[in-house]
């Protein structure tokens, strides 16, 4: 029966690739048809789960190309439909009829929400957790929530968790659990963000707020509490000498072992430690994890360029007041013609409360010498006001009601680099534009 | 012309960019050439009435609004008491709004004691009422998102508005918010003031009004607050 569901699955999928209509749904039909058919479809896979607020999908692609880098074959979810349903559509398409899995690795990427039904059905040999911060809270309430609902997910299963050791959120997890920790030994000496968030600035024992020896963003760094002595916790693998930052790619040394990340940013640094550290956990040697880490391209608009007439457009995914700061901080480093643009979108996938903007330090983008500022999405004129409270100078302001309008803009009004930040949907809409025009080729990865 | 606005415990109240009503206090204030200054109040600091003209209020999380509550109950409940009585401009917002009132019951039964600044209660529901909601404020639509659990009762109290669109106070009565004297309770949680400047500017001006007596306030160029309220109204109303 469950053989007959993947093969109409497979068939579905294989229409929705050509005729469209979303990746969740061969998926979704299937898990209606067989609610538990995932552990069919897991069976003989060694599964590594990635879940977390930021850095889902880099730490991911990361992973995949590390193992892959072993020789051995991958399945991953790496565009992002990382509920269940997603993740069953992409283990339909890539189930093989006629041959077994047997040491193949599935590599998924799993919302925070969802981890707890997946795990109901799949049991990882690793989870990977990269850190938690508020995000979509009118979906989550509130980031405690969130931990927990890992923490249930990871219950249900007997896996190895591989966690950031500088979030104090993660530190106490399942600490029963055979547990490694990565995170940052050295100050990386990053500009700190401006607008401090308060999740997990509390000791999870006693209650008191932690000191920090140093913070590498927001809540993350080296903590200790002043009052009952908890502190981060000792780390499996750990950036051990000041990294390089330059606004493509980031050299750094893991434990002395010395790779460039080939993407800019602290953030990509802790994405590439949590791919590494569960490379790690499941036997990879450091000789792949440096090849796998360095061969890894941007993937699906996480710092994604596109050339448009002479302009590089970079697309920046943000859903949450930490990964924008932290995409912020890039734009920043990079001493050529910059111009930036924002579209915001308020989808469910976005989260549907704007609100969040407010905690992003915008401020800091007024003191770049833009020409114009490209702004859209369907709450094109929340962000337009968020700008001009941020210090941005409003008459340079290119409101664009559509894509076309953007990519006129893009074409006549701006110049050099293009940081576009754009929210979930918008990401997705806009590539789809891009790809029907020409200028992006891979609609999906 | 100068005003204070004292903030209180924005690390520890700032889950939802509530501090964005800050930015737009100045920012309103600052294009009519009044200066703002903003004070931080944090655990263990003295709140004096007379220097402050504007109070911010916001909400956080159960942990970090247990800190406060018990803070300003050993620091300041007398004075910022006798300044709300004194018409002293407020705006608290969802648990910040919950905190002044006579206290707040878990859906266990457990009774939370709030500030008793006013006497409106809360119970705390299973569902959380989410989502973007409009309410008449004097005629006025106000444009907000809510996301709380608790359910509100203001009894003879004025509310802020009436519920238009959304669950306000607690879905039932059809009242969002309490406004007394000159302090503004709402459940907007966020950027409250972002997408209603008319309410941003009284704010400004019943503070200035108290300090330096009537004036009157420069119309400014509103074109995407209009612009933001015109397309949501439309896509909610």
């Amino acid at each position: 029966m469950d053989i007959l569901v993947i093969i109409f699955c497979k068939i579905l999928s294989f229409f929705t690739n050509i005729f469209g209509g979303g990746t969740n749904l061969p998926g979704s039909v299937a898990l209606k048809a067989r609610p538990h058919i995932l552990k069919k479809l897991a069976a003989g896979y060694r599964i590594i789960a990635v879940t977390g607020t930021n850095g889902k999908t880099t730490t991911s692609a990361m992973l995949a190309s590390i193992l892959r880098t072993t020789g051995r074959h991958v399945v991953s979810n790496e565009s992002g439909a990382n509920m269940k349903s997603g993740i069953t559509s992409k283990l339909i398409s890539a189930y093989p009829i006629f041959k077994k899995t047997d040491g193949d690795f599935a590599v998924l990427e799993c919302d925070e929400a969802y981890l707890k039904y997946v795990t109901d059905d799949i049991n990882p040999e690793i989870i990977a957790v990269t850190n938690i911060f508020r995000d979509q809270l009118d979906r989550y309430g509130e980031v405690s929530k969130t931990l927990k609902m890992i923490e249930e997910g990871c219950a249900k299963t007997d896996s190895v968790l591989v966690l950031n050791g500088d979030d104090p959120l993660l530190a106490n997890l399942l600490p029963e659990r055979k547990r490694y920790f990565y995170g940052f030994r050295v100050n990386p000496d990053v500009s700190k963000s401006e607008v401090q968030n308060a999740e997990g600035k509390f000791c999870t024992v006693c209650g008191s707020p932690y000191s920090y020896n140093f913070t590498t963003f927001n809540h993350l760094g080296d903590y200790f509490c002043p009052v009952c002595g908890f502190q981060k916790p000792a780390l499996a693998l750990g950036v051990s000498a000041q990294p390089e930052f330059s606004p493509d790619e980031t050299k750094v040394s893991f434990d002395g072992l010395d790779i460039t990340v080939p993407q800019p940013g602290a953030y990509n640094v802790y994405n590439a430690l949590c791919a590494a550290a569960a490379a790690g956990a499941a036997g990879v040697c450091p000789d792949d994890i440096k090849t796998g880490i360095e061969a890894q391209e941007c993937k699906f608009g996480r710092q994604e360029t596109v050339e448009i007439d002479g302009r590089q457009l970079r697309l920046i995914l943000v859903k949450n007041p930490a990964g924008c700061d932290e995409a912020i901080n890039s734009v920043l480093a990079d001493t050529g013609e910059v111009e930036i643009g924002f579209l915001l979108n308020d989808n469910y996938a976005d989260g549907t409360d704007v609100s969040w903007i407010y905690d992003v330090g915008f401020e800091k983008l007024a003191r770049l010498d833009y020409q114009n500022v490209a702004i859209g999405g369907t709450r094109c004129y929340d962000a337009a006001i968020r700008l001009s409270v941020a210090g941005l100078n409003s008459n340079k302001f290119i409101i664009c009601e559509d894509f076309d309008s953007l990519l006129y803009a893009i074409k006549t009004n701006l110049r050099g680099r293009i940081y576009l930040f754009c929210t979930y949907t918008a990401m997705i809409s806009l590539r789809k534009f891009l790809h029907k025009k020409g200028y992006i080729k891979k609609l999906w990865y | 012309m100068e005003l204070t606005i004292c903030h209180l415990y924005p690390e520890l109240l700032n889950m939802y960019g509530d501090i964005g009503n800050v930015y737009i206090l100045k920012h309103r204030a600052a294009q009519r050439g009044i200066s703002i200054k903003v004070v931080n109040h944090t655990v263990g600091s003295a709140f004096s009435s007379q220097d402050t003209d504007v109070v911010l209020f916001g909400g956080g999380q159960d942990f970090e609004m247990s800190v406060v509550a018990e803070d300003i109950k050993n620091n300041m409940l007398a004075p910022l008491k006798s300044y709300i009585e004194d018409g002293g401009v407020t705006l608290a917002i969802c648990g910040g709004y919950q905190m002044l009132g006579k206290n707040y019951i878990t859906p266990e039964g457990n009774v939370i004691d709030g500030l008793g600044i006013l006497p409106h209660y809360t119970e705390g529901g299973e569902k959380r009422l989410i989502g973007n909601f409009i309410f008449d404020y004097n005629g006025y639509d106000v444009i907000g998102f809510e996301n709380h659990a608790g359910r509100t009762y203001i009894g003879d109290l004025k509310p802020l508005g009436k519920i238009k669109k959304g669950y306000g106070n607690n879905g039932e009565d059809g009242t969002e918010g309490l406004h007394y004297k000159n302090t503004y309770c709402t459940y907007s949680h966020g950027p409250f003031l972002s997408k209603n400047p008319l309410i941003a500017d009284e704010l400004i001006m019943k503070a200035l009004e108290k300090r330096y007596g009537k004036v009157s306030l420069s119309p400014l160029d509103d074109e995407y607050e209009q612009s933001a309220r015109r397309q949501l109204l439309k896509r909610f109303a």
